[in-house]
């Protein structure tokens, strides 16, 4: 079969599977006993095997599977979500994604599963990898055993018998079951006793299990020979024999009550304790399944295209008013202002399905947060806020560095050690917060921790020791001032550079992603209270209002968020500072940008205005006025791109289509400034 | 045109002209031709890009053939086209001053360009296609577009 069609469709769904293992892992960490949720991560993990196996990709199956062995037992209450458990299980979905990247990169390094395979199945047999915790709850092993079975098994010890648990791995794809778990059996019952089987041998028969079962042999031979009876039978993929000491230590006390109840009464306990919580499952399945079925997966490309599309259309219905207008058409006219509100909410539509949650952003941070503080021995708290916040697809594409980058720094700078925090008088689990929230035409992103602060003197000295501001500058600065100098690229305020975070790359680095995406970052301190980044961004990078503004017959927009105010004024306003023209407004002196020079725009004639348009402008603390010959007005307009062949002009940051057809350029205000 | 039929040796050409002289780019290469529409200037590019022009929603450069290969220039009539091609991913549109035909021509036609062929920078013209008492100038689009140079200002 040619699979290659169904490789991006692979990527993608095994990326978001291991997404939803890893926040639902991070669950269950938390509230062991939570079978909703180990439900959801088997059935994530169920579906990255077979997907995996259907593409061909064996070692991520392979993995999967063992994975799923184990996660079947937590599920079947056979065995607790322990940390160690749960760690196993983490690095698992590590290992998987590493496999995935590795197939989407075509890259066919081998990785290494076979100690987290020998991991897994060991833990799967309740056997501990590390800690004793498991073997202090002998009850929790994988075989349950029965008085009678134990005293079967304490009696035989004394006859130089041995129990051993052996775990028999059918080949994926064999057909008769079955009768290869028959002929396991016998063969295992040539050897010697067999005292339990999981499942029943009943239910073996009827081949109501899955790959692999567990018997329980009472035997002379010694295990080589056991291992070599049972791969002798074909189709038997694997088997794994072990003595069981630690299950007969924790039942022979437990043996001595004499009063035996009939194996029956207590396999049917069993049986019902099992089936209730898989009842269960099966509701929770169908009801997660019937939510799951309402989205469609679009390529990102479709929609721009379809943006384009809904914009042409728009233009052409402009083409259309105006026929209607100029020939006197009164239908015409009527007509179109119906076509008129159903391509504008078309368009609304359109913006709307290009936005996605943040929470797609979020949701990766907790497991980091989680690594990050254990390996800082640290103890945080991440509480994520407004998650369904939505932005533009292309804003959520590059906001997940900056927010990786902030979140680093609130715990390896942020959040003390627990002892510190305690001397402190603060509870010694951190706590950082993210929260997300619309703020008009914004979305607010916040990363505050509640660690040790930033010390504004601190940073003055090592700004004023790396050389980037000078002493008296520093003695000059304001506190608040004093911390935004972490933003001054080369700086970094960590004594010893770690791997998490001070290469005093950080900082700078993210305030301009951040400005790249047309946003802004602030930071609010208090020393010993915590810290507070606030990062402030457009709700799409493809719309933005615009003042559209004349230059003799050329039309050009300008953002509106870089202008502060448009003034008249009259020839006699431009004074000149060394050459410079300059406007006094409110006190200020601020230079004036010729735009008609700087752009060189066709001068028709020489015209004399007895008023001038400028349009106040600001890029962070500088401001300049551009003069325009004429304000056109206010408009959204859709941002495009000038393509390779134009690429980098200065001045100019794009262009846009106008409502005639007409392209328009948009002005790059910070380039404008400086080209002055 | 009376031949239908092509040998695999025969390229397909569209015909333009720009003043007297005619001039071919492969078929493959265009994507359609438009009549004159409002192109607005971009400032600091070199003067043979005339600005760019709205192609159904996508904003597209359009470049001054005549200024490009230093032909005398001439107001735009009814027959200027844009022709819009398709070089290396690159979508660009030429201003041209009439669009006459597409017609096929075989290789053996084609002779490689003299070092100077009708005033035109000879990196600029891949061949001559001979036809008939006719002469073809074949544009290497490549190096018109400036893809494989960088683009000065001039």
């Amino acid at each position: 079969m040619d699979t290659n069609q169904y490789m991006g469709m692979f990527l993608e769904e095994s990326r978001e599977h291991l997404q939803t293992l890893n926040s639902c892992l991070l669950e269950l960490e938390n509230d062991p006993e939570n079978l909703s949720v180990l439900d959801e991560i088997f059935r994530s993990a169920h579906t990255i095997k077979g997907m995996s196996a259907t593409m061909g990709f064996t070692t991520i199956a392979e993995l999967t599977h063992e994975m799923e062995n184990v996660l079947d037992l937590l599920r079947k209450n056979q065995l607790k979500a322990t940390h160690e458990i749960v760690d196993t299980v983490f690095k698992c979905v590590d290992t998987l994604e590493q496999l995935v990247e590795n197939v989407a990169s075509g890259n066919n390094a081998a990785i290494d599963i076979k100690s987290l395979i020998d991991k897994l199945t060991k833990l799967a047999k309740g056997e501990p990898v590390v800690s004793t915790e498991e073997i202090k709850s002998g009850e929790r092993s994988k075989l349950l055993l029965n008085e009678t079975e134990a005293l079967i098994i304490k009696t035989a010890k004394g006859t130089g018998m041995q129990a051993f648990d052996i775990v028999v791995s059918l080949r994926e794809g064999c057909l008769l079951k079955s009768a290869r778990a028959y002929m396991v059996i016998s063969a295992l019952e040539e050897l010697g006793e067999i005292i339990k089987a999981i499942p029943s041998t009943e239910d073996l028969e009827k081949e109501k299990f899955d790959h692999s079962f567990n018997v329980l042999l009472l035997t002379g031979a010694d295990l080589d020979k056991i291992q070599q009876t049972v791969l002798s039978i074909s189709e038997v993929e694997k088997v794994e024999v072990l003595l069981c000491e630690h299950i007969q230590n924790s039942n022979v006390a437990e043996v001595s009550s004499p009063a035996v109840i009939p194996e029956t009464v207590i396999t049917d306990i069993q049986s019902t304790k099992l089936e209730k919580p898989s009842q269960a499952n099966q509701a929770n399945t169908v009801e997660k399944k019937m939510k799951g079925g309402q989205s469609v997966r679009v390529d990102i490309d479709k929609l721009d295209s379809l943006l384009n599309l809904v914009g042409e259309l728009v233009i052409n219905k402009t083409r259309l008013e105006q026929i209607g207008i100029t020939h006197r058409l009164a239908d015409l006219v009527e007509t179109i202002e119906q076509m008129d509100r159903v391509t504008t909410d078309l368009q609304a539509v359109v913006m709307k399905v290009r936005m996605v949650p943040v929470g797609q952003v979020f949701n990766r941070f907790p497991r980091m947060v989680r690594d990050l503080s254990r390996d800082l021995n640290k103890e945080v708290n991440l509480i994520i806020q407004g998650e369904e916040t939505e932005l533009d697809r292309t804003v959520i594409d590059e906001i997940g560095d900056p927010l990786v980058h902030l979140l680093r720094n609130a715990i390896d700078h942020g959040i003390e050690k627990p002892h510190e925090r305690q001397a402190h008088g603060k509870n010694p689990i951190g706590e950082i917060r993210l929260i997300a929230r619309h703020e008009g035409n914004n979305v607010i992103i916040i990363v505050e921790d509640d660690g040790k602060g930033i010390n504004p003197d601190v940073i003055k000295q090592k700004a004023v020791d790396k050389g980037l501001i000078s002493q008296t500058e520093a003695d000059k600065m304001d506190s608040n001032d004093a911390v935004r100098l972490v933003f001054l690229p080369g700086f970094s305020t960590a004594d010893v550079v770690t791997d998490v975070s001070g290469r005093g790359v950080g900082m700078d680095a993210v305030k301009n992603k951040i400005e790249s995406l047309g946003g802004m970052v602030d930071v609010e301190t208090k020393l010993n209270e915590g810290s507070k980044f606030k990062i402030r961004l457009p709700l799409t990078l493809a719309i933005i209002q615009a003042l559209l503004v004349k230059i003799c017959e050329e039309i050009y927009a300008i953002p509106l968020g870089s202008i502060d105010s448009t003034i008249n004024v009259t020839p006699e306003d431009i004074k000149t500072i060394q050459n410079q023209e300059v406007i006094l407004l409110r006190g200020q002196i601020i230079p004036i940008i010729r735009l008609a020079k700087v752009l060189g725009v066709p001068q028709t004639a020489e015209t004399l205005q007895d008023e001038l348009f400028v349009v106040i402008v600001h890029m962070g603390e500088h401001r300049a006025g551009i003069i325009v010959d004429n304000l056109i007005g206010q408009q959204e307009i859709v941002i495009k791109s000038l393509g390779k062949l134009l690429a980098g002009i200065k001045v100019i940051a794009g262009a846009t289509i106008l409502g005639n057809g007409q392209v328009a350029l948009i002005l790059d205000v910070g380039a404008l400034m400086q080209y002055n | 045109m009376a031949e239908k039929t092509y040998s695999s040796n025969e390229v397909q050409l569209v015909v333009f002209k720009l003043g007297r002289e005619e001039y071919g780019v492969s078929i493959l290469q265009v994507q359609e031709i438009k009549r004159m529409t409002d192109i607005t200037r971009v400032p600091h590019t070199p003067d043979y890009i005339t600005g760019v022009i709205n192609l159904r929603g996508s904003v597209l450069p359009v470049v001054d053939l005549k200024k490009r290969l230093n032909l005398p220039a001439q107001e735009s009539t009814d027959h200027t086209r844009i022709i819009i091609v398709k070089i290396d991913e690159v979508i660009v549109g030429m201003v041209v001053d009439a669009v006459s035909e597409v017609l096929a021509i075989d290789q053996d036609h084609i002779e490689s360009p003299d070092a100077v062929v009708g005033g035109v920078a000879a990196n600029f013209i891949s061949g001559v296609g001979k036809l008939d008492n006719r002469l073809l100038i074949l544009l290497n689009l490549e190096m018109i577009i400036g893809i494989s140079q960088d683009t000065k200002a001039s």
